[in-house]
């Protein structure tokens, strides 16, 4: 508790800095990693993420010490040969777009390893923080580091803003942007250069194995919340800020611990619960929708029940008749039938139960458009008469008003379903 | 049966298109006049998108060259309004449809420029125009397939262009759709305006197109509809691949380079 409160209160201007460069940096890479998860190309950003450790290497050989810019410059170096060669052999070979960025991601990551490895042999005692870049630690990030690194954010931040309208063409339709003359490649390379830079930032405080999830996870998540571009980018950020800033604390508690697993710890948490509690496509809507389609059915059923049964002349079924017809639902025939009594579409009492004048309409609207369907099924689409049944089963759940009408139209009003049973309608209609 | 015209619109000069070494268009040679609704008529694969793409520039000639308003299509683009076919983008996209048809400004605009009141104003109308005002704020992904294609229209009138090239827009459209669109194109060529559309159906063509471009691989015909929608011509159009051609192009696809590279 002490510890959270020390953090979270920005006692320590050190804290305060890490957590503005984890901001800006998650800022940076949820807008460019967006764009990039809509444009279907994620295994790009891993593929670079993995494929800077080389020029990581380079850099800190080169200047002999841990030097943020020789380090930022090399990496950056790196992971443009790494786009460049990606996209040389998508045009120059036959190999498939999956095939050369696993070559390249294991490639140069391989040849990165080793270098490490080498690196750490030679005796540099400056080599200790390198390997902080493989799974990333936000709090050894010095206060120099970070001018550089949020500098850095703020400029992607600057040239996407710039670029929106550009971008935005790029992944919807490049072939049109290319026909109204936009220099769609030069855009491309400009986006290019974003996402490399965005890898790059993100080394120092996620390292070089789980950036792309920095990059992809936030706009994964946010699509199930929003249809909307700007709003999209946006609670991209609000995620990538959020769990750049939690996964930097559980760094600084537990000071063993690297930050690049622990935000993509939160980022996954709030990737799986926009994916359960999503307003529009959530797991748990979903499974309300369908359960709220079940009651109905199961209403529906009984309200058919109790019209056939009026057909025959009788005006109601005892409980037990009912239970009889559906052997299988007994909770369900409750259920249904507490709902249909509370809507006062059916009454119930010591004798059995009967339809009140709005039920009898509600339920002959069902038994119409099951036969109105098979009426459909038997003359459109030359379905035997024996094989109608099943479909109309689910279709009387389904049609609108507006589809009962056009159907009532098209087969002109019929009489008899193919079965020879009278197609009932209100009196006033007929 | 070509039929050529002086000061044409759009000058197609022996125009030849490969896909990596598999030629799919051999020397066509046609011009058109303006304010004409012209149809593309063919059957599958006989290079009808391919030469649309050429026309816009998308796709490198083998040999051959295009002019439109006498001038090479860089100088010219933002005259040419284009339908690209409606599969080749992702309808999943985060995006209204205001949003889509915007992007027809877009050339216009330039690059850097946000779109204003003036450019959401010439989207609205253009909405408007292919009957979809009260969908401008509906996500893309929730239209059906003729909503979408209605939208791609909208986006090109938004493009407030002299000429017109639609990639099959009437595709998974409903009829009534259909004629009010054909109603529409046909109400801006009178206007002046050069209207190009890849078609399929043959019958419609008869009543809509003014000018009929026939391509099998190669040109077939190139005139007013009257002249060239015969039975002779039309058999030459759709009675399948001449076999001669599809071999000559198989030859091709076996060297180790291409022969028609100029």
């Amino acid at each position: 508790m002490e510890d959270f409160l020390y953090f979270f209160t920005f006692q320590d201007p050190s804290i305060t800095w890490v957590v503005l460069g984890i901001a800006l940096l998650g800022i940076g890479s949820a807008y460019v990693g967006t764009f990039s998860f809509l444009d279907k190309k994620a295994l790009l950003g891993d593929a670079i993420s993995h494929a800077v450790l080389p020029g990581i290497c380079l850099g800190f050989v080169l200047a002999g010490e841990k030097d943020p810019r020789y380090i930022v410059a090399g990496a950056f170096l790196s992971g443009a040969l790494a786009t460049f060669l990606s996209s040389w052999l998508k045009q120059n070979t036959k190999l498939s777009e999956d095939s050369i960025i696993a070559s390249i991601l294991s490639v140069f990551f391989g040849v990165g390893i080793v270098a490490l490895t080498a690196i750490q042999k030679s005796g540099n005692p400056e080599v200790a923080g390198l390997n902080s870049f493989i799974f990333g630690n936000a709090i050894g990030i010095a206060e120099a580091d970070l001018f550089l690194y949020g500098g850095l954010s703020l400029a992607i931040l600057l040239v996407l803003s710039l670029f929106l309208k550009e971008f935005r063409l790029m992944v919807f339709d490049p072939g049109f942007g290319k026909a109204i003359g936009f220099p769609m490649k030069s855009i491309r390379f400009v986006f290019n250069v974003l996402l490399i830079l965005a890898v790059v930032i993100g080394i120092q405080a996620i390292g070089v194995v789980l950036m792309a999830a920095l990059l992809i996870t936030p706009g994964a998540a946010a699509r199930f919340w929003t249809d909307r571009l700007q709003p999209l980018l946006l609670l991209a950020a609000f995620f990538s800020i959020l769990s750049g800033i939690l996964g930097t604390y559980i760094s600084f508690v537990l000071p063993q611990m690297p930050t690049g697993p622990w935000v993509v710890v939160f980022l996954s948490l709030i990737a799986l619960l926009s994916f359960i509690f999503s307003p529009k496509s959530g797991l748990i809507r979903r499974f309300l929708a369908r359960r709220r389609y079940l009651h109905k059915t199961h209403r529906d059923h009984l309200m058919k029940a109790l019209f056939k049964a009026k057909e025959a002349h009788r005006e109601l079924l005892t409980l037990e008749e009912i239970r009889a017809l559906y052997p299988f639902h007994k909770k369900e025939i409750e259920y249904s039938l507490q709902a249909l009594s509370k809507q006062g579409l059916v009454i119930q009492d010591a004798q059995g139960v009967r339809l009140s004048p709005q039920g009898t309409s509600n339920a002959m609207r069902i038994v119409r458009l099951h036969r109105l369907w098979e009426v459909y099924l038997n003359e459109f689409m030359n379905i035997a008469p024996d094989h109608v049944h099943e479909s109309a089963e689910q279709m009387e759940h389904l049609l609108t008003p507006e589809l009962e009408a056009l159907l009532e139209q098209r087969l002109n009003y019929p009489a008899l379903d193919p079965h020879q049973e009278t197609i009932p309608r209100e009196s006033h209609d007929t | 049966m070509i039929t050529q015209v002086p000061h044409p619109v759009l000058e197609v000069h022996d125009l030849t298109v490969s896909y990596d070494q598999h030629p799919v268009l051999w020397n066509v040679d046609l011009s058109l006049p303006a304010g004409q609704l012209v149809g593309i008529l063919g059957p599958n694969g006989a290079g009808k998108s391919t030469l649309i793409k050429s026309i816009m520039g998308l796709i490198q000639p083998t040999s051959g060259f295009i002019k439109i308003f006498d001038k090479p299509i860089q100088e010219v683009r933002t005259r040419i309004s284009y339908v690209p076919q409606r599969e080749s983008v992702d309808w999943n996209f985060p995006a209204s449809v205001l949003d889509v048809v915007v992007m027809g400004t877009y050339g216009k605009l330039g690059l850097f420029r946000r779109p204003g009141k003036k450019e959401v104003q010439i989207a609205q109308d253009a909405l408007e125009q292919v009957g979809m005002s009260a969908f401008a704020k509906r996500q893309i992904s929730e239209l059906s397939g003729g909503q979408q294609q209605r939208v791609f229209i909208a986006r090109a009138l938004a493009q407030q262009a002299d000429l017109y090239l639609m990639d099959e827009p009437f595709a998974g459209v409903d009829m009534a759709t259909e004629t009010a669109i054909f109603q529409l194109l046909q109400d801006m060529a009178r206007a002046g305006k050069t209207v190009l559309v890849v078609h399929h159906d043959i019958h419609s063509a008869m009543n809509f197109f003014e000018w009929v471009i026939m391509l099998n691989l190669h040109l077939v015909a190139s005139g007013p509809k009257d002249q060239v929608m015969t039975e002779e011509l039309l058999r030459k159009t759709y009675g399948g691949k001449l076999n001669l051609l599809t071999q000559v192009t198989d030859l091709i696809r076996k060297q180790d380079f291409n022969p028609l590279k100029s």
